[in-house]
């Protein structure tokens, strides 16, 4: 079975944002690209299927610019992957959620793909739209918000739990499928030392951008595009409390809670 | 012009260890500083990601790198945590003879079985009276036969309570002065080894330290480390390699008390402005900062140097000393500029004063090291 994993690279958490001077987006200078939350989960589900024997290859695959592409491939590789594709996009005009789902889907034909896993949605935009529109562009049946993802040979099926409203779905599903992770469930791996400097040296296999469709590149160009980018106001309205005991602060805080902020009744 | 850009690779070995500094350390270095706590899940944890044995050669199991990674790395850990940092690098220390100094026959023998699961090693050369003079150890080893027999006591220890292999130096032949050392692998468990009580040190506390003792100790010819009598050579050629991270450890703790000491300046109100706006308060951070930029310099030109195959003693010595007397004014600026604040042992930056201190002292003294900077200065005049 050959599973792809399709991620996102998205600015660093630990990264101060800035807006670019003339408000056209984000000043891209000195920030680090990692993986999306979601998709480090994608990842370690596929590296799970391989160490449990169920999966033979584990290629991941990114569509984006340089460099932040290559590098989060390369740590993808340092985590275990077996192989890596870039699909090389202009870094203008950016790709809205379902051209970005296309552009993917033009890469994911080249390769056997039983099982396609991807983040739920990514730590920047949150649109959580690609999933979907990729299986549906691949012609797979997808499900979204999944933990738990199990083989089950002697019945071929992939068995996993569906997040719903207060609790899950038990779903079974046979291949080829795609598959939308739900949270850091399965707490993912660090890369090793060892793995970090060997993965420099591993080949990407890379799709130029030319090679990509006309309907794709057409549909990149009517990707909704954003003309002014700011940061929120500095939030206001901060309240110190003055107590001279504990049990004073409390009392303070849970009228303020009641009664102005309305937390509860 | 010298280039002080960092390659690709030293950038992800820098940023996987600031990581697993902020992730895996300092969450538990407040709590461990106050227990006197040696954390071995994160021990564990840095050796499952390569951060142990970083000097070890890759065909032993160790993580292959040259100075420079092991000071970008050490740096970025010591920013959260010295003590643990320590015991971190500690088996770089204690393995640093036998990868000078041991035949190929050797490190496969002991590295690869050290290296494939999650082992301490210590370096074992202190004793209750001799710590600068090296080559006045008291700790005998007798020849007899195939085997020789070690008595005698080390102290101050890192990792002693915890290790499992300890690098020995003892005088074969007392009449050859600092010539008569030798050097020898003593696993823990060969008779007659005892460890003491756990020391209860200033800073540090999450690094273990203890004596060691040997009784009686017989191990095998083929644990001593090259020719007898090359003992005291392989110690100072050992410490000529381990110096520089020394500074580097000092500059990362300098660094954190910089970091913590700007964002409260930013923060703290006084006379209706942030401390940051008072020019006595800007005049200590630039201090601070130069402090920790000459340190960071010292210690990326001395690894360098290491690197080029050169002993670098006179640099590394320079960075050491250097670097470690800055943390320690760096950091106490920092607990002055917290005020109050900066004594209690709820705030961060008192402990980074006392985990900076050890850094004056060991491996060399601070003392030791001008010494050996004087001695290589005037040698080139002479």
């Amino acid at each position: 079975m050959e599973i792809v994993v399709c991620v996102k690279p998205v600015p660093d958490a630990e990264t101060r944002l800035r807006v670019r001077p003339d408000g056209t987006g984000l000043d891209e200078e000195g920030v680090k690209f990692v993986l999306a939350g979601y998709d480090e989960s994608a990842v370690e589900q596929a590296l799970l299927l391989k160490e449990a024997k169920v999966a033979t290859g584990v290629r991941v695959v990114t569509a984006g610019p340089s460099p932040r592409s290559e590098e989060v491939l390369r740590y993808a590789i340092a985590l275990g992957c077996d192989h890596a594709t870039w699909i090389e996009v202009p870094a203008d005009p950016r790709p809205d959620a379902v051209a970005t789902a296309r552009i993917l889907a033009e890469g994911l034909k080249r390769y056997p793909h039983d099982l396609v896993l991807v983040g739920k949605h990514a730590s920047d935009r949150e649109a959580g739209l690609v999933g979907p529109a990729l299986g549906e562009f691949l012609g797979l049946t997808d499900y979204a918000g999944v933990v738990d993802l199990r083989w089950d040979a002697g019945r071929s099926l992939f068995t996993f739990l569906e997040s719903v409203e207060g609790g899950a779905l038990r779903v079974e599903a046979p291949a080829p499928l795609l598959v939308s992770l739900q949270q850091a469930w399965n707490d993912p791996r660090t890369a090793k030392l060892p793995n970090i400097l060997k993965s420099r040296k591993a080949p990407i296999e890379r799709i130029p951008w030319t090679e990509v469709g006309p309907a794709v590149q057409e549909r990149l160009a009517r990707s909704a595009q954003r003309t002014a980018f700011r940061l929120p106001p500095p939030r206001t309205g901060a309240k110190l409390l003055e107590f001279k005991t504990p049990d004073e602060a409390a009392e303070k805080l849970v009228r303020l809670l009641k009664e102005e902020a309305k937390v509860f009744p | 012009m010298p280039d002080f850009s960092l390659t690709p690779e030293q950038v992800d070995l820098r940023d996987m260890a600031r990581k697993f500094a902020r992730t895996e350390m300092l969450p538990k270095a407040a709590e461990c500083d106050r227990d006197g706590h040696f954390p071995e899940e994160v021990y564990r944890k840095a050796w499952e990601l390569g951060l142990m044995n970083l000097n070890i050669p890759t065909e032993y199991g160790g993580s292959g790198l040259g100075l420079m990674d092991q000071c970008l790395i050490v740096e970025e850990l010591a920013k959260a945590c010295g003590g643990m940092t320590t015991t971190i690098m500690a088996n770089c220390l204690a393995l640093e003879p036998l990868l000078l100094g041991g035949s190929p026959e050797q490190k496969e023998r002991v590295l690869t079985p050290f290296c494939a699961s999650y082992n301490l090693a210590s370096f074992c050369l202190t004793e209750p009276a001799s710590g600068s003079d090296a080559g006045a150890v008291k700790t005998r080893a007798r020849r007899e036969g195939d085997e020789y027999v070690i008595d005698g006591e080390k102290c101050f220890i890192t990792n002693a309570p915890q290790a499992n292999l300890y690098t020995v130096f003892a005088m074969v032949d007392p009449a050859l002065k600092h010539r008569g050392v030798s050097a020898f692998l003593v696993p823990r468990t060969t008779p007659g080894v005892s460890v003491g009580k756990e020391e209860d040190k200033m800073g540090q506390r999450a690094s273990s330290t203890s004596s060691v003792r040997f009784e009686s100790v017989r191990v095998p010819v083929s644990s001593r480390i090259g020719k007898e009598g090359d003992g005291f050579s392989l110690a100072m050629r050992t410490l000529d390699q381990t110096r520089t991270p020394i500074g580097a450890m000092s500059t990362g703790i300098a660094q954190a008390a910089l970091d913590y000491a700007s964002e409260y300046a930013l923060k703290r109100q006084t006379f209706g402005k942030p401390i940051a706006e008072h020019q006595a308060i800007q005049i200590k951070l630039a201090n601070m900062a130069q402090d920790v930029h000459a340190s960071r310099l010292l210690v990326w030109q001395s690894a360098w140097t290491v690197d080029q195959g050169k002993t670098g003693t006179l640099e590394s010595s320079m960075a050491k000393c250097f670097a470690s007397d800055a943390a320690m004014r760096v950091t106490d600026e920092a607990i002055q500029i917290f005020g109050g604040y900066g004594y209690m042992r709820d705030y961060p930056v008192e402990k980074l004063l006392r985990d900076a201190k050890l850094a004056q002292i060991y491996e060399g003294t601070n003392e030791i090291q001008r010494i050996v900077i004087a001695r290589e200065l005037l040698r080139n005049r002479a």
